[in-house]
């Protein structure tokens, strides 16, 4: 018997707006000046406060941070393509992403100063916290929408990962069960091109990580992951599709992780200055600064006006972070459960008692009282 | 087991990471079949720099840079081990090791005894350990009572350069399967003499650090240290002779050299950075209970982390046990 051919594959490529700031007309999604608006104030102050975050950890004030500069689009667009019930379930690496999701980017701050309040998240949005081990809420990711999709909510789950994690078994299982339960779940891999030292190439021999979907029933599609335009049609696409229950998207955003893989690592151990200037002049905040100023929607005036705004709600942002008292140390043991068992309990006790021997018989009324439920 | 080569006189100072990096490196350059896998351990030479060098001396072909699967690299090393081969896999953070428990659990500790003894599964599994680096969140981690209760491989954990070398030589050179922790704050901070050729140091035999008569302390890792400076404060301030001891292998344990101690002294405290409830300290414990109760004092003082999750690193210095903590639990015994 001749061998047949029983399936082909083919993986297509989303770009609509060209680092020289012109639009592919007829693939130029409907968005609204507002929008367009919203979409460049966000990738601007986001890669502001970014630049910020990295004085206050040179300087102390900060301890390790993850940098999101270069991946603006594909951070800060997608959830404009959502509704706050949606489901967003972001890595480690997703400043841009809660930033866009509404989260007051003080306990973002806090957080990275290693403070456990931190993890506050906006109330009556759906925001999964987000994950540090790399892939482990992929999966997590479909049940959310699987819930959705039981509750019959429309609602829908956009998730995140990178290109390092594309090479972990998580995905594989979390696209397997999205397929088969044709779950309304965005998957969307930022391929920023560098798992801390280790590239893309190193990652896969696949050529595009966006065929990954195509071996579990799951629509696939490249995109220009620094073409804010192209990242909300394609995002905005998957939501309809989930929502109308179609099944899910997985997408990947190709983009670029132009500073360090945080502010311990050293990117110049590994890769060329060439490489991460060539991707410079492909920035997503650039070319939609000479989009919208092409529309007459933005001018220098403007540009300065948002700068100054920006530094200023950075300067009261990093104000409110650094005026939040010391925590308290029993509340480590908070929230462990609804009800603490006895262990804790007694714990607790002990902490206590360690904290009256460092620090006298005060210290206890001078911290900030414990946060969070206990027993 | 290799058995403790008499250590060579030429020494040099180094820290504990440049210790493990020597120690590789003579592994690679001695065995052909010694080879190294992991996450950013080649041309990046490692997060802590433990493989730094070693990827331009040896090539890509045996200091690998995998791609980022860290059930990949621990399934990929079983094979190659079992193939013949000699890999150290390198896990990047404690907080990275859950995921390869069930390579661990169900099949590297199980595959000479599943074989009747025909396979073995020569591979060393490395791993940073512990806290108190103000690290991000999942990068602080103690979770060597997992791997302890597993049978069929051996758990190790260094707290001086002189070991840290000779330990991971004897790992490497060991017929079965070794975790191998490194604790990650004495990296930088723990610097002794080491000898510059090869030696090792035997797996499952503990460390006096510090001879006593009047309590014994149980330690390992980064909490020898931390032991260290309460046995000062001891000595000092409560005139009591205390001994200290850096197990050095958890499985297989030095119980001898445990019972022993505890014997001589009545009075033991255990301190590490884990929760108590299941821990290492806790089957520690049992052992001094079921074969030592006649001769102790007091009860045995357990001194770990909370039973909640280890915080974010603001507080960890209130989860990791320091020298307070050790010292309460010491006059605890001393005085029971």
């Amino acid at each position: 018997m001749p061998l047949k051919t029983v399936a082909r594959m083919e993986i297509q490529r989303l770009e609509i707006l060209a680092p020289d700031g012109t639009v592919d007309k007829a693939l130029m999604p409907k968005v609204s000046d507002e929008l367009l608006l919203k979409m460049y104030r966000l990738m601007f102050q986001i890669r502001r406060f970014d630049e910020r975050a990295v004085k206050l950890q040179r300087s102390g004030r900060l301890g390790t941070y993850p940098m999101i500069t270069g991946q603006e689009a594909s951070q800060c667009v997608p959830p404009l393509a959502l509704k706050p019930t949606d489901w967003v379930v972001p890595t480690y690496r997703g400043g841009g992403v809660y930033f866009a999701r509404g989260m007051q980017m003080r306990y973002a701050l806090l957080y990275w100063a290693g403070d456990d309040r931190g993890t506050h998240f906006p109330d009556g949005s759906n925001d999964m916290i987000f994950s540090i081990p790399v892939g482990t809420h992929l999966t997590q990711a479909a049940g959310l929408a699987w819930g959705e999709k039981l509750k019959k909510t429309k609602g829908v789950a956009l998730t995140y990962c990178g290109d390092g994690t594309s090479s972990k078994g998580d995905l594989h299982e979390a696209l397997t069960f999205a397929g088969q339960f044709k779950l309304p779940a965005i998957y969307l891999i930022e391929n920023n091109h560098w798992a801390i030292s280790v590239p893309r190439e190193r990652q896969s021999a696949s050529e595009t990580l966006a065929q990954k979907a195509w071996g579990y029933g799951v629509a696939g599609l490249q995109v220009d992951g620094n073409d804010a335009l192209a990242v909300y049609k394609a995002v905005t696409d998957a939501v309809a599709r989930a929502r109308a229950g179609e099944g899910p998207t997985l997408l990947e955003c190709e983009t670029y992780r132009v500073s360090h893989h945080t502010t311990a690592d050293d990117a110049t151990r590994y890769r060329s200055d060439k490489e991460v200037e060539s991707w410079k002049k492909r920035d997503p905040i650039a070319r939609m600064k000479k989009f919208l100023t092409a529309r007459k929607l933005w001018d220098e005036k403007k540009e300065k006006a948002l700068a100054e705004a920006t530094e200023a709600w950075i300067d009261g942002e990093v104000e409110a972070y650094e005026s939040f008292p010391p925590p308290n140390p029993l509340d480590m043991l908070a929230n462990n459960y609804e009800h603490a068992p006895r262990a804790l309990i007694e714990q607790r006790a002990e902490l206590e008692e360690l904290l009256k021997f460092k620090g006298g018989a005060t210290i206890l009324t001078e911290l900030p009282p414990a946060e969070g439920r206990f027993p | 087991m290799t058995p403790a080569a008499a250590a060579p006189a030429k020494t040099r100072t180094r820290n504990l990471v440049q210790a493990v990096n020597e120690a590789l490196d003579l592994a690679l350059g001695a065995d052909p079949r010694v080879m190294i896998l992991g996450e950013d351990v080649g041309r990046n030479g490692g997060v802590f720099r433990a493989t730094d060098g070693l990827w331009k001396k040896y090539g890509d072909a045996r200091v690998v840079d995998t791609p980022l699967a860290e059930i990949g690299i621990m399934g990929c090393a079983i094979g190659l081990a079992v193939d013949g081969l000699r890999p150290v896999a390198e896990i990047q953070f404690d907080g990275f090791l859950p995921s390869v428990l069930d390579q661990v659990v169900c099949h590297l500790g199980r595959l000479r005894s599943r074989t009747r003894g025909r396979m073995s599964v020569p591979l060393v599994l490395r791993a940073p350990h512990g806290g108190l680096i103000h690290a991000p969140e999942h990068h602080s981690e103690s979770p060597e009572a997992y791997f302890c209760h597993t049978p069929g491989i051996k758990v190790v954990i260094p707290s001086t350069p002189y070991d840290a070398k000779g330990l991971l030589l004897a790992a490497i050179a060991d017929p079965d399967p070794v975790v191998f922790f490194e604790p990650k704050r004495l990296y930088r901070a723990a610097v002794g003499e080491v000898p510059e050729a090869s030696y090792t140091v035997p797996i499952g035999k503990a460390r006096v650090v510090k001879e006593g008569t009047d309590l014994t302390i149980l330690t390992w890792g980064a909490m020898t240290e931390t032991c260290a400076k309460a046995v000062e404060r001891l000595e000092a301030e409560d005139k009591a002779s205390v001994e200290l001891l850096d197990l050095r292998t958890l499985t297989p344990l030095d119980l001898d050299a445990v019972l022993a101690s505890v014997a001589k002294t009545g009075r033991c405290v255990i301190a590490h950075e884990a929760p108590n409830t299941g821990s290492w300290a806790a089957e520690l414990s049992a052992l001094i209970a079921e074969r030592g109760l006649l001769r102790l004092l007091a009860p045995v003082q357990r001194v770990g982390g909370w039973d909640a999750r280890m915080p974010l690193f603001r507080l960890e210095q209130y989860y990791i046990p320091d020298a307070d903590r050790v010292t309460l639990a010491a006059r605890r015994a001393l005085s029971f």
